[in-house]
């Protein structure tokens, strides 16, 4: 393969005329259906992903050996890629290791962060569907999950953000001038050493962090710093989405203001 | 099909069955035993497909279909068939399935269960009973289009979705496009890169339009005498037939001088008629109240007497098939002018294709 | 389904207040890995490692076979895991677990992915023939820190394991026996090794490494570095779970590379051992009239 993004040391401008630190552009909808307890959709630049809440709910019949859980509910996630969400079709069968790594990621790292204990004997169902792929696809659904179980009115600790952040030399090249690379794109994804990572709210806590590729260890620093600083700026818009849609709410009579709600709605 | 539990108490099942009964039926959302839940749709929602299209009901149920063509070489048949058309005939049959994929996916359903794959076959049956189907896709004697459709509901399967499946997989395949041929004969093929150029599956209008249109399956259930149509979770609980009616519409050139084209209705044929098994069928039964004598000893022996014989006003899981009767209904209602059919199609001729 | 038995409520209390006083159940330090044993098998490419009581069995073997049509120029190289239920009743067989799903992706983009192993030399027609190696791995015994001891016993099956020589003369292949020929060592281009640390505490501040069974059911969170001695990361999985500070990972990395480098000395020394043993019986040995007198 061509290493197309050869050309970012003459104009610091990346395949898609990007900075080494800007964003994709983020869109997000909230509210997206009626018939789930909690929905959403999510654009990072071309890669767009649709999340589906259901529940609590009454905990199903026990499915692909998952341990029941007595005293917190348990997280089931459903990732399913669509078939004509690459360029070139592709159909991935229903045991993609792939695939199941992402799910258990997704209801690991909300294990952690829902306060699944107020629903014992309960189960939180969470489907998400793949409709286009441009790289940062785990990065993509963590935010489309986030935004999903907010409509949903789950209890959670902080919004989980993420991010993909990248260098941009190919781990061969032991130069140290290498420049760290935020939100990849599938080209670059496919060129690029680069890691998913997610952060807890506001915090430099992480969450998540999966890197895939071969990368001198002494760019994981770099990495990290300009990842955690991405998800900063996504969690900052996730939380926009939010507010605004509650706002619109408030407004259409959807919901009632109540003092609790600590935000300003006359911006 | 069985594949969602019922939620509801024998005595819920009896009192929907006793107001879908009525002449007028009653149905739970209101509406008239032809009218379809409201739905909205849009097509041409993801650019990085040839065709695809969003529909949502108004109960919250929502589909996306997306169309991906892809040019394959045509495996020659044997040259000693050729000779005769008739074995010729059926080795194109054969072909033209293979043309096609179709591939559903329900979440948190494995795409292998029966009745996922009953679904698929259903939605694509349906298409390839259109026998002009394959020519549509045929480049040259080498070449032909693959077409994948990826069939994806979003929400979670409240109603039986395969209406909703087959009126988005209708609107992605009027909104498919090809790339536009250049080459000619049996070369290689070349295309026209400018999508702008590009030419429908189904041509929209011009002298090209005679030939059919992409088919429609609607969800039709028979409760008593009543016939009804898209019927919603409630109603499918409680339905004695339930039958899956694909029909197309078929365009004829239109001669010159005609001038009244929309007054003539449309030429619709019946492609194919399937069963489905009714949930209905595995619900439990009511206990009517003479019977239910907890505490005497008899009860079973009573209980097993109420089985036999139906009792009013009592749920009983409907036994038996679809009378004749009630099939004709069907069909008429599904086919006559200004029925069923031709309804959805006018709504969905007002989607607007992008 | 059979169900793990998870522990008692006092042992949790028990284990996570050891903790935080700074003490493990079985007395080591938080940094400190249990004694480490690996054993080359009598054959070519088979290796055994214990973990204290974590036992793992790793056995290479080799094929010649038809290579992937898009791939014409590459061998096949496969590594396949199974936790049976010899491990624990909850394992069944032919139902993958979760555990072994993300095992086998660990091994797979730790040792495959990676390129430690050259997949082109192994090709020996291209597009008609190449070698298939394949990696058994069987676990024997689960006693914690599964994924290091799987991937180090791998990777030293597969350093150990020689292919049978082989030659090409016009459209004839020929394979040898060990008889005729010495057998060959793959072509290695570099060893991963994964190092796991597991996190204790409401936030996460306690670090154990090679923890026991016991202590990776109550960890908070976990990650897996997958590296080499020059420092080149393969993968990091951090799947989920309680979220940490991030100048943690960047601390972890640098005692990964350490242990990495201790790892990759253990193998070189195991493998010199074992040539050095097999050197005096070889089959050169065999032949010469010479005695040890």
């Amino acid at each position: 393969m061509p290493l197309d993004t050869s050309t970012y040391s003459l104009a610091l401008l990346r395949v898609d005329g990007r900075r080494w630190n800007e964003l994709r552009r983020l869109h997000a909808q909230i509210r997206t259906q009626d018939a789930a307890d909690g929905s959403s959709y999510l654009e990072m630049g071309h890669t767009k992903v649709m999340c589906i809440v259901t529940g609590p709910s009454e905990q199903q019949q026990q499915r692909r050996g998952q341990t029941s859980q007595r005293d917190a509910a348990a997280i089931n996630v459903n990732v399913v890629i669509a078939g004509f969400s690459s360029v070139d079709r592709k159909k991935s069968g229903r045991n993609d290791k792939r695939i199941q790594e992402i799910e258990v990621t997704i209801a690991n790292a909300l294990a952690s962060n829902l306060h699944t204990h107020l629903f014992p004997h309960s189960s939180i169902t969470i489907s998400l569907h793949v409709l286009s792929q441009d790289g940062s696809l785990l990065a993509a659904l963590l935010n489309a999950t986030t935004l999903a179980l907010i409509d949903a009115g789950i209890p959670m600790t902080d919004y989980i953000a993420a991010c993909t952040a990248g260098s941009t030399s190919t781990y061969a090249a032991g130069d140290d001038s290498a420049d760290p690379l935020l939100d990849l794109n599938n080209q670059e994804e496919q060129e690029l050493p680069f890691l998913t990572v997610a952060t807890l709210g506001d915090s430099d806590r992480i969450a998540v962090l999966v890197c895939e590729s071969r990368v001198q260890v002494t760019r994981l620093e770099g990495m990290l710093v300009v990842g955690v600083d991405g998800c900063k700026q996504v969690k900052q818009f996730l939380d926009q989405v939010v507010r605004e849609k509650g706002a619109e709410m408030v407004r259409e009579g959807a919901v009632e203001k109540s003092d609790a709600m600590g935000m300003v709605l006359d911006e | 099909m069985a594949s969602q539990q019922i939620l509801f108490s024998p005595a819920e099942l009896a009192y929907l069955h006793r107001s879908l009964s009525l002449k007028p039926p009653i149905r739970p959302d209101g509406r008239a035993p032809t009218q379809f839940r409201p739905l909205t749709a849009e097509t041409g929602i993801l650019p990085g497909t040839n065709g695809s299209a969003r529909v949502h009901f108004s109960d919250g149920t929502e589909a996306i279909v997306g169309v991906k063509a892809e040019i394959e070489k045509t495996i020659e048949a044997p040259r000693a068939e050729e000779s005769k058309p008739e074995s010729n005939e059926a080795a194109s049959e054969r072909t033209r399935g293979d043309w096609l994929e179709l591939a559903v996916e329900i979440p948190g359903q494995r795409d292998d269960e029966a009745s996922t794959v009953f679904l698929s076959e259903m939605l694509r049956e349906a298409l390839l009973a259109d026998k002009e189907f394959a020519k549509k896709l045929f480049i040259n004697r080498r070449f032909h289009w693959r077409l994948y459709l990826d069939v994806l509901l979003i929400s979670p399967p409240l109603s039986y979705p395969l209406p909703l499946l087959s009126l988005t997989t209708h609107l992605a395949l009027l909104a498919t496009r090809l790339p536009r041929l250049k080459s000619e004969g049996d070369e290689d093929p070349m295309f026209d890169d400018d999508w702008e150029a590009s030419t429908f599956l189904y041509p929209q209008e011009g002298t090209a339009t005679n030939g059919s249109r992409p088919p429609i399956t609607l969800l039709v259930v028979a409760i008593g005498d009543n016939v009804i149509f898209d019927p919603a979770k409630e109603e499918l609980a409680v339905a004695e037939t339930a039958l899956a009616v694909s029909v197309a519409e078929v365009r004829r050139a239109q001669k010159a001088g005609d001038m009244e084209v929309d007054s003539k209705g449309r030429e619709l044929s019946l492609l194919s008629i399937r069963t489905i098994d009714p949930p209905s069928r595995l619900t439990p039964p009511g206990v009517p109240h003479t019977s239910n004598t907890g505490s005497s000893a008899f009860a079973p022996t009573k209980l097993q007497k109420a089985g036999d014989q139906e009792t009013e006003g009592v749920w009983k899981a409907p036994l038996g098939g679809t009378k004749f009767g009630v099939l004709d209904g069907i069909i008429q209602a599904v086919l006559e002018k200004g029925g069923v059919a031709d309804e959805v199609l006018d709504g969905l001729e007002g989607v607007e294709l992008s | 389904m059979p169900r793990e038995a998870e522990p008692s409520l006092s042992e949790r209390t028990f284990v996570t207040q050891a903790l935080e006083e700074g003490l493990r159940v079985d007395g080591r330090k938080f940094d400190q890995f249990r004694s480490l044993e690996l054993t080359f098998g009598d054959e070519y490419g088979v290796a055994e490692v214990k973990f204290g009581k974590t036992r793992v069995l790793a056995k290479v073997s080799a094929e010649v076979t038809v290579p992937y049509t898009d791939r014409p120029f590459d061998g096949v190289f496969t590594i396949t895991s199974e936790l049976s239920p010899m491990i624990a009743p909850s394992y069944e067989v032919n139902r993958p677990s979760m555990e072994e799903v993300l095992l086998s992706r660990l091994l797979e983009k730790t040792i495959r992915r990676s390129g430690a192993l050259d997949t082109e030399s192994l090709c020996l027609i291209a597009g008609q023939k190449c070698w298939s190696i394949r990696v058994d791995l069987h676990v024997l015994t689960h006693d914690g820190n599964l994924t290091d001891c799987a991937c180090l016993a791998v990777v030293a099956a597969l350093r150990h394991f020689r292919k049978p020589d082989s030659s090409i003369e016009g459209e004839t292949l020929t394979i040898y026996t060990s008889a005729e020929r010495e057998p060959v060592p793959l072509s290695w281009l570099h060893s991963p090794f994964c190092v796991t640390f597991s996190f204790f505490g409401e936030e996460g501040e306690q670090i154990l490494v090679d923890t026991t069974w016991l202590e990776e059911q109550l960890r908070v969170s976990t990650c897996t570095y997958s590296i080499n001695k020059h420092g080149e990361l393969c993968q990091i999985a951090k799947f989920g779970g309680a979220a940490l500070d991030a100048p943690l990972f960047i601390q972890c990395a640098t005692g990964a590379l350490n242990r990495s480098k201790e790892l990759t000395d253990l193998v070189e020394r195991k493998l010199a051992d074992d040539a050095k043993r097999r050197d005096k019986g070889g089959f050169m040995a065999e032949l010469t009239a010479e005695n040890d007198r």
